[in-house]
């Protein structure tokens, strides 16, 4: 459980600026998106979602804008910046890296 | 409904950010209780309970709080240089011997004056207090001086300053601890390094005062650029225990150059005063904060 967290917990900026990419979203929006794409794996606690969003943004690789839904209530949007983008193409290619390593080291021992 | 209010004020009891950051914070975590109380109604929660649930599911108003300050907390290096730098100037005035020049003086208040100015204007930010704490030491020195008015002189003009010293004082004071307690503190880091210097230089006996500041000069400045480097680190450091720690450290070094260079000019009870000030002047404001928080 604790190195599952461990391992989120290195991972949570590459997947909100991933899930940011995708789509621009708010907060809670976000969380069910992570719960919905994970298939339930990842529950973000929801009180530390907002700094790691604020972590982002003040590191310039995405932005939030303030925007009236239909139902008149006001959600703030945080959209990916050129900055995020180029940030989560490098994240990318060394999770593959990485994940191709892991899986050529485990896999005699596990297959 | 009140558990999300509750939720909301106790968050903003804890948060210490920028007060356009601070409620922007809030509007959103506000956003997302509404937004997770109509769930929890949808799937069968009473209005109190899903307000209650949706609050505990945010976690922590301290944690939330913590962990905001952290992101928020360290400032850049050019920020960082930008703080430090009424320390440094005082440093470099007295390293050069340049603090027998009126103008000199005149020309650092004057900046450090329109820099309070600017910097309250924008939304006070962390650089702006050391600053703030050079625009105050005048006020005080200035009322010490007047000890050494001749005759019956001195009463009546310490009975007219002091009220008024003490009012802007402590009105500054609590306005900046009302942003953040370690601001204050930070602010007030030179008082009792300046007072320590004029205990320890006896500047009321004008002529050996000044025979002694010319010899004093290099430690005086080597005291300053101790306080040049407490601010720029204080300034990027993220957590606020090592900022307090930060804070700490240089009085314990200034209070061991005082007593190098003093050469046993400070009495017993002056040094148990110096000590005393400079745990008051650190540790005081937190507590005012804590009263002011919770009244």
């Amino acid at each position: 459980m604790n190195y599952g967290r461990e391992l989120l917990k290195g991972s949570t900026d590459s997947l909100l600026l991933c899930l940011i990419n995708y789509q621009p979203m708010y907060g809670y929006q976000i969380i069910k998106e992570l719960e919905k794409r994970s298939n339930g794996y990842f529950q973000f606690k929801e009180g530390t979602l907002y700094p790691a969003l604020h972590r982002l943004e003040e590191a310039g690789l995405i932005r939030g804008e303030w925007q009236r839904l239909p139902s008149g209530q006001e959600r703030r949007y945080y959209y990916i910046t050129q900055k995020g983008q180029q940030a989560l193409t490098e994240r990318l290619a060394v999770w593959q890296d990485f994940s191709t390593a892991i899986d050529l080291v485990m896999q005699p021992a596990t297959g | 409904m009140t558990a999300k209010l509750n939720y909301l004020d106790s968050l903003k009891n804890c948060l210490r950010l920028d007060p356009t950051v601070e409620s922007g914070l809030i509007r959103e975590l506000h956003a997302h209780l509404e937004d997770k109380s109509q769930e929890l109604r949808e799937s069968g929660f009473s209005e109190e309970e899903a307000t209650e649930a949706a609050a505990q599911f945010l976690g922590s108003p301290q944690l939330v709080a913590q962990q905001m300050y952290e992101v928020y907390s360290q400032g850049s290096w050019r920020q960082a240089l930008f703080a430090a730098l009424p320390h440094f100037l005082i440093a470099l005035l007295f390293a050069l011997y340049c603090w027998q020049s009126t103008t000199w003086l005149v020309a650092i208040l004057f900046i450090a004056t329109c820099v309070v100015i600017y910097g309250w204007c924008h939304g006070k930010p962390a650089w702006l207090f050391p600053w703030l704490g050079y625009c105050l030491i005048p006020i005080v020195v200035a009322g010490i001086l007047l000890i050494y008015l001749p005759g019956g002189w001195a009463w009546f003009a310490a009975l007219a300053y002091a009220p008024l010293a003490l009012f802007v004082l402590v009105l500054v004071t609590k306005l900046t601890i009302k942003r953040d307690w370690l601001f204050a503190s930070l602010m007030l880091l030179p008082v009792p390094v300046v007072l320590g210097w004029m205990l320890a230089l006896g500047i009321g006996d004008r002529y050996l005062g000044y025979e002694r500041l010319y010899e004093a000069a290099p430690w005086i400045a080597l005291s300053f650029a101790v306080l040049t480097v407490t601010v720029a680190t204080f300034i990027r450091i993220r957590q606020r225990w090592a900022k307090a720690g930060a804070l700490l450290t240089p009085e314990i070094l200034v209070l061991v150059i005082l007593a190098l260079a003093s050469q046993n000019a400070i009495s017993f009870w002056g040094w148990l005063f110096l000590t005393l000030l400079s745990l008051v002047l650190l540790l005081s404001p937190a507590l005012i904060e804590r009263k002011i928080r919770e009244g």
